[in-house]
């Protein structure tokens, strides 16, 4: 068998038909990297057990041998911190949960319209769409008028100013445009946008409340799920979508019976990383919430701050619990994650 | 049911694909759209399936104005060259999947997709997956799919043309046969001509989104309305000779032909079929040419010659022989001569 380097690489043959010597090399080097990936776990772990002095007199490793593991760690967070703990689990839950449901189900419905429909906004009414709503914008933050008025006066003067004047515009955008706009919000860092945000969470009196956070996670994950999702559907054979039309089904009926279940890979795939992202978020959930909808991240990096210096055992003790959920979703994901769902759809 | 196209066109941007197109096709009627790779004919057909906007003129299907309605609610079922399975449904969920939709009860989509199922021989299969089928099983899925729920039209774009030849061959004769038993109105898209005169009771020939010809296989055949017709039907395509028609004298070169017409023409061309010419001595034929290749295929010998600067076929018989070069003459029946204007293509019709 002559197979080149490339073949190598992205087609490697299976680990049952190699020669003795090759798979002991190939197990080596697989153990080595499991180590290597589970040892910080197995470090964080580790470490929830130990005292102050543990830590401090140098790494020990082993449980029992190096050092008497202490439950003084997890005492301290689950029942003498437990409600502050119990509260910012709970907000992280439910924050991560409905932003990541809230984007991937708005954000797949916009991917598979970009993908399947044809727009053509004119130019010269989006523009005056951004300039009415900065206008509005400078009106709230710079004179101090009424948020509900200002957005409402801006709403009614780019009505009427599209209705004017939006068939004078010939140039017009196309999905592509509307695609890159999605994913140029991602190109600033969210610290350029979190003073702006926050302001605007100020104005409307939702600071520190879940639905701000939510709010904000959905905004800076939806391009994400469009630009994923959106690679997915358009690999669907679109014959396949016609025919379903054809069948009967209405626009809807296809999505649902068709491209949602051919696209699941990708969806749980999207899924998780987006709730990995609203997870692990942390610089705008500082600004957002200030105690009643802290979530984990913010109680992590608060045992960074204390007059005690670092509290290691801590916040070991709150990463391995904020493993978990992600672990969960993941192993039930991945049931979903699988190769070659659109074999046998098209000729063969 | 009947389908009417009544000067159907078709844009896309600046571009004219389909012009004007009409036809109608009759309740029962197996129409085939014939025509060569970009012409028009999977554009007529989406259209025809509400798959594409119609830039111009109306569409109506048993009589209904169709032109704007969603293809749900034209009552047609299509057979997608690709087949178009549903990869994540068995067969039996594939044929059953346009009666679910008209929510009908399960116990009733199971009889029916049965029953269907059997008519193409596909029973054993029911519980597989598309990509557990061979491309002749997965085309009488497709073809199942369309036929569970009875539509009143067929829509087929190329439905063969990803089966190797011998299936096709097969195919071919049990759509027709099936076409015949259901009676369905039937309008297929092929470039093979082959299939377009086996299978079509009319032929619609299309080039550049402008139908040439509407007529049976024997009619387009034997009396095509133009050179391009006269040209893209028949295996090998009809020899022609170019020259000028005088008073009904067709002059090439220093031969003459009378054409039994009456017309002058300056710019004309001669159309031949291969099987109508023979090769006989240069001073019996009634045009003189010289030979440039004989090929023994089978049952015939196929002969090449040139006529001044055209290329001609004739089936000679198998004993043929001659040398390369060496003058031959042609020989035909004045009636089986086909004359055509070189400027626009049009058949000139012997008065
Ligand atoms: N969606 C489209 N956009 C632009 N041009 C198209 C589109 N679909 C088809 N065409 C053009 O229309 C012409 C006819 O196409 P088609 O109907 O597919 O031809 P056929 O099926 O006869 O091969 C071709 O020149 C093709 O390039
Ligand atoms: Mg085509």
């Amino acid at each position: 068998m002559n197979r080149s380097a490339m073949q190598w690489l992205f087609e490697p043959p299976s680990i049952r038909d190699m020669a003795p010597g090759t798979k002991l090399i190939v197990y080596a080097i697989l153990t080595f990297w499991t180590a290597f990936v589970l040892f910080p776990i197995y470090w964080v772990l580790i470490t929830s057990f130990k005292s102050a002095i543990d830590v401090n007199s140098g790494p020990v490793y082993l449980p029992f041998v190096d050092f008497q593991p202490s439950l003084h760690a997890w005492k301290e967070l689950f029942v003498f911190d437990f409600w502050d703990t119990l509260r910012a689990y709970m907000n992280s839950l439910i924050i991560a949960l409905s932003a990541t449901a809230a984007s991937v189900i708005i954000g797949s419905m916009a991917s598979y319209a970009l993908a399947r429909f044809e727009y053509q906004p004119r130019f010269g009414v989006v523009f005056m769409f951004v300039l009415v709503m900065i206008g509005a914008f400078v009106a709230v933050g710079r004179y101090g008028v009424d948020w509900r008025l200002s957005c409402a006066v801006g709403v009614a003067i780019f009505y009427f100013l599209a209705r004017a004047l939006g068939r004078h515009f010939r140039a017009r955008l196309s999905n592509g445009d509307i695609l890159f706009w999605m994913i140029s919000q991602r190109i600033l860092a969210p610290i350029v946008v979190v003073v702006p945000i926050y302001m605007m969470f100020q104005q409307v009196s939702l600071l520190d409340t879940h639905i701000a956070i939510i709010l904000t996670y959905t905004v800076i994950n939806l391009p994400i799920v469009i630009w994923l999702m959106y690679d997915f559907f358009t690999s669907i054979p679109i014959d396949l979508e016609e025919c379903a039309q054809l069948d009967g089904a209405t626009r809807f009926g296809v999505f649902w019976d068709i491209v949602l279940p051919l696209s699941r890979s990708g969806l749980a795939a999207t899924t998780l990383l987006v709730m990995i992202l609203s997870w692990n978020e942390y610089l705008l959930a500082l600004f957002l919430s200030t105690s009643r909808a802290q979530t984990m991240p913010i109680l992590v990096a608060a045992m960074n701050a204390g007059e005690r210096g670092i509290l290691w055992w801590s916040m070991s003790v709150v990463i391995i619990v904020m493993i978990i959920p992600v672990v969960i979703l993941a192993v039930i994901l991945q049931r979903y994650i699988s190769k070659g769902l659109l074999l046998g759809a098209v000729k063969g | 049911m009947t389908v009417v196209l009544d000067a159907v066109s078709k844009s896309f941007g600046n571009v004219k694909v389909l012009h004007e197109l009409s036809l109608e096709v009759q309740d029962g009627e197996f129409l085939v759209l014939l025509g060569a790779s970009g012409s028009g004919k999977s554009t007529a057909l989406r259209m025809i399936a509400g798959l594409e906007t119609v830039s111009g003129g109306r569409i109506s299907i048993s009589g209904r104005d169709v032109t704007d309605q969603l293809p749900k609610n034209r009552d047609v079922a299509m057979v997608f060259q690709s087949y178009a399975l549903y990869p994540h449904k068995t067969v039996a969920e594939n044929i059953g999947y346009p009666l679910k939709i008209r929510r009908l009860n399960r116990t009733e989509v199971e009889s029916q997709v049965r029953e269907v199922a059997a008519q193409v021989r596909i029973d054993e299969l029911l519980e597989r997956y598309p990509r557990e089928l061979s491309g002749g099983q997965r085309q009488r899925v497709a073809l199942a799919r369309a036929m569970v729920r009875r539509p009143s039209v067929f829509l087929m774009d190329e439905p063969l043309s990803n089966l190797d030849a011998k299936l096709r061959g097969h195919m071919r004769a049990e759509l027709k046969h099936m076409q015949h038993e259901l009676g369905i109105t039937t309008i297929y898209v092929t470039h093979d001509q082959i299939e377009a005169m086996t299978l079509a009771h009319r032929v619609a020939l299309l080039e550049g989104g402008r139908l040439q010809q509407l007529a049976a296989p024997k009619t387009i055949y034997e009396d095509p309305e133009n050179l391009f017709v006269a040209q893209f039907i028949g295996s090998p395509p009809m020899n022609v000779a170019h020259g000028r028609l005088d008073e009904g004298t067709f002059v090439i070169g220093e031969d003459r032909v009378a054409t039994g017409g009456t017309e002058t023409v300056a710019n004309a061309v001669i159309g031949l079929r291969a099987e109508d010419c023979q090769v006989v001595a240069p001073e019996d034929g009634a045009i003189r040419a010289q030979l440039f290749a004989n090929e023994l295929i089978g049952d015939h010998t196929l002969v090449t010659a040139k006529i001044g600067e055209d290329m001609v076929s004739i089936k000679a018989p198998k004993e043929f022989e001659a040398g390369i070069d060496e003058a031959i003459g042609i020989a035909f029946e004045k009636d089986k001569l086909y004359l055509f204007d070189r400027d626009t293509g049009a058949r000139i019709r012997r008065s």
